[in-house]
């Protein structure tokens, strides 16, 4: 249970204006990086609040999909280039974000990442790296800036981010695909 | 069925026999390389230190940057591969039953290369036309013998780290949900990052020979830099893993205790698998190209993997305690006292990691921004890493030798051989702590790294540099000292020492330990893990310079 503590601190830590403001001074690293960080303490957080509140998951998550499906319209609505401007400029946006990502993502994850069938999970592995291919062309490749508040080197790194992470999603499948986990460990 | 009986069998008769001819001969030939090198490569540190103390005009076909750039090389490339790889392959050997026919034939083939490699690589060195120290950074260029040496090399190692692959993978598929066995977990982080960690090299060395042809007119410096690093501080590492899994596995054996939690120990494998490669930005810190905020976020990318580093050292004294307290020691820290002093396989090793606690603060200063402006590019890094690898490294390289060799060589180490590595430990130590310690401390007073000696016209200040080279000049001597007696030691027990058996010392767990969980063994996720920080890492600065880059730099020859 002290784990938990640690994670909240964590939390905290990352709200503190000096520390979002570094990280959010980088294009990559407020989306590929603070994000992450805030969807993975919802992830932590999340076995605590499923022993406190077990009814309510039981009943809104029974068989994972709605969670799945809850954490990727977040995750999604997260990459657009407009949800990160809005999180720069408007206070309540930024606090949508802090709120959004460990809640509304990283907890319904952990929930329904045991309840689900490995063909949804595989999809869901599939789904983000299609999502990341695209995002890293539009990046990469948008010859205006999609963001207000980044230079277009910080969309174009971005951009490689997105297509190294995909690539790095599709090694993970095929690894899953030639070694049967289940069997060789 | 009836794999795995034969492969029980093969273990047992393993065990019972030892290594088997065929396997002993790579793991000798392997440290009969690296000892050689050492010596060689002592010898031109030994130069190298007298030049700088300024006691010593070496002639003008060895100048100082000639005989720098070959004791690297020796010792940074030679040395600590070839020991890796057959202290490696006779514990692969050992723990799963015997090398397959093919990753013997491997192992030979990765040996020429290395061998060939390193040759080609040597030739211009000792023909004056690659002066460019082991870390080669462009602008300067050396000639493209040198680079097609290196690549060679690299080649050698990817032939290694797939043979040892392919041998896991062998085990594995023939002892379904057993985990692998400890001393080969280890073996799998250092070959991964073995051949993960050469990548970046191999395309920063394809990227240099036509430049160093001429046929592309310029280079991107900064690219190169972030390469050599991405591959240069996962090769300090590697070496650091290679010395810890000694500490691990056998430690507790030689002292007659056992292992304490195979979890951690495979966590802290894992970790620094995972986190290894990204830590060479800690040694661009004061390079231009990168924004201040990135560098300030690899701070705690660095700072990472010295969390490791603590478990390792409360396993470690975890293990010494209870041992120490079963043998009946007592008080809080009295039961030091029924620890083996006199068994070199344990004192070597022990000095070794004691003289991690200053080396790894050391490393915390370098990496941490404002106080590596203090040190960069002075004597404190050599210190630095010649208490890392000189002492933390090769000491524990040293005390496995002590078993390693005489098992491969199926003979024993004798009460006198004994005797000398307890001799050669100290002269070690004293050799090294006066040499690393004066380093690191004129280095603080201002002196420059990789610099022939001057007096600078007799500024007052370069002067007062000069006691302090003179401690370097002392240790340095020591040192030669240990290294002639190490060497003999090695070669004694390999040709002359008394036939006889001597057992792979590897510890056992706990009785009462905890099951290890399954997920430790999910390999391809670690890499996937790894290769996923290692591009969000770099995808920053490279972009930047690529997109942005400068004109590029023609090749410069400055010796």
């Amino acid at each position: 249970m002290k784990g938990i503590y640690y994670v909240v601190i964590l939390y905290i830590f990352l709200m503190l204006p000096p520390v979002a403001n570094l990280m959010e001074s980088v294009m990559i690293i407020h989306m590929h990086m603070q994000m992450t960080l805030f969807a993975a303490i919802g992830f932590l957080l999340a076995p605590g609040m499923i022993r406190k509140f077990p009814r309510f998951f039981e009943e809104w998550n029974p068989n994972g999909i709605p969670g799945l499906l809850l954490f990727v319209l977040v995750i999604v609505y997260w990459t657009l280039p407009r949800s990160m401007d809005e999180a720069l400029n408007l206070w309540y946006i930024e606090l949508f974000k802090f709120i959004s990502l460990p809640f509304l993502a990283g907890v319904p994850l952990r929930d329904s990442w045991k309840k689900l069938k490995s063909s949804w999970k595989n999809g869901l592995i599939i789904f983000f790296t299609l999502l990341f291919i695209v995002m890293g062309w539009l990046y990469i490749w948008s010859p205006n800036q999609l963001c207000n508040n980044y230079l277009l080197i910080d969309q174009i790194t971005l951009g490689w981010g997105f297509l190294l992470t995909a690539v790095c999603m599709i090694i993970y499948l095929a690894y899953s695909y030639i070694t049967d986990l289940a069997e060789n460990i | 069925m009836e794999a795995l009986k034969s492969y029980d069998w093969k273990d047992k008769a393993n065990k019972a026999l030892g290594i088997s001819q065929e396997d002993a001969r790579i793991t000798k030939s392997y440290l009969s390389v690296a000892f050689i090198a050492i010596l060689f490569g002592g010898l031109l540190g030994l130069l190298q230190g007298m030049n700088r103390a300024g006691i010593l005009e070496l002639p003008v076909w060895a100048n100082y940057y000639k005989v720098l750039t070959a004791h690297g090389l020796l010792l940074v490339v030679v040395l600590s591969a070839f020991f890796t790889i057959g202290y490696f392959y006779a514990g692969l050997s050992h723990t799963l039953g015997g090398l397959l026919p093919k990753v013997r034939k491997m192992a030979w083939i990765g040996f020429w290369m290395k061998i060939f490699g390193f040759v080609l690589a040597v030739i211009p060195v000792l023909q004056g036309d690659a002066s460019v120290m082991y870390t080669f950074y462009p602008p300067m260029a050396a000639a493209p013998m040198f680079y097609i040496g290196l690549v060679f090399i690299v080649l050698g190692v990817w032939m290694l780290a797939f043979g040892a692959f392919i041998n896991v993978a062998n085990w594995r598929k023939n002892h379904k949900g057993q985990h692998i066995p400890i001393f080969s977990f280890f073996a799998t982080g250092v070959f991964v990052l073995l051949f993960f960690g050469s990548l970046p090299v191999a395309i920063e060395v394809f990227y240099i020979i036509p430049w160093a042809f001429g046929w592309i007119e310029t280079i991107n410096v900064m690219v190169s830099r972030t390469l050599f690093w991405a591959f240069g501080h996962t090769l300090v590492n590697i070496w650091y893993l290679t010395a810890i899994s000694a500490w691990y596995v056998f430690i507790p054996k030689i002292i007659g205790g056992k292992r304490w939690s195979d979890l951690l120990t495979r966590v802290v494998v894992i970790a620094l698998v995972i986190m290894n490669i990204t830590g060479g930005f800690h040694h661009q810190i004061v390079d231009p190209g990168i924004s201040e905020s990135v560098k300030y976020m690899h701070v705690f990318m660095s700072l990472a993997i010295g969390f490791p580093s603590l478990m390792t050292a409360y396993a470690m004294f975890a293990v010494f305690e209870k041992t120490a307290r079963k043998k009946g020691g007592k008080g809080l820290v009295g039961w030091y006292k029924k620890m083996p002093w006199g068994d070199v396989r344990f004192l070597a090793p022990f000095i070794a990691m004691a003289a991690f606690i200053p080396a790894g603060a050391g490393g915390i200063v370098q990496s941490t921004n404002q106080l590596n402006q203090v040190v960069h590019n002075s004597m404190w890094v050599v210190g630095h890493f010649h208490l890392t690898l000189g002492m933390t490294v090769v000491m524990t390289f040293f005390g496995v030798s002590y078993w390693l060799v005489p098992y491969v060589s199926g003979r024993v180490l004798t009460p006198k051989i004994n005797k000398l590595g307890i001799i050669q430990t100290i002269v070690w130590t004293v050799g090294m702590v006066l040499m690393s310690g004066a380093m690191h401390w004129v280095g603080l007073l201002g002196s420059p790294r990789r610099t022939s000696y001057s007096t600078y016209f007799d500024n007052a200040t370069a002067l007062s540099w000069d006691p302090y080279l003179f401690f370097l000049a002392i240790g340095g001597t020591l040192l030669m000292i240990g290294v002639l007696l190490q060497v003999y030691a090695v070669f004694y027990m390999m040709f002359f020492a008394p036939k006889g058996e001597t057992e792979f010392p590897m510890a056992e767990e706990e009785e009462d330990a905890t099951p290890t969980p399954m997920w430790t063994e999910r390999w391809g996720l670690w890499i996937v893990l790894m290769l996923t920080l290692v591009s969000m890492a770099y995808v920053i600065p490279l972009v930047d310079f690529i997109v942005n880059a400068p004109p590029g730099s023609p090749p410069f020859k400055t010796w």
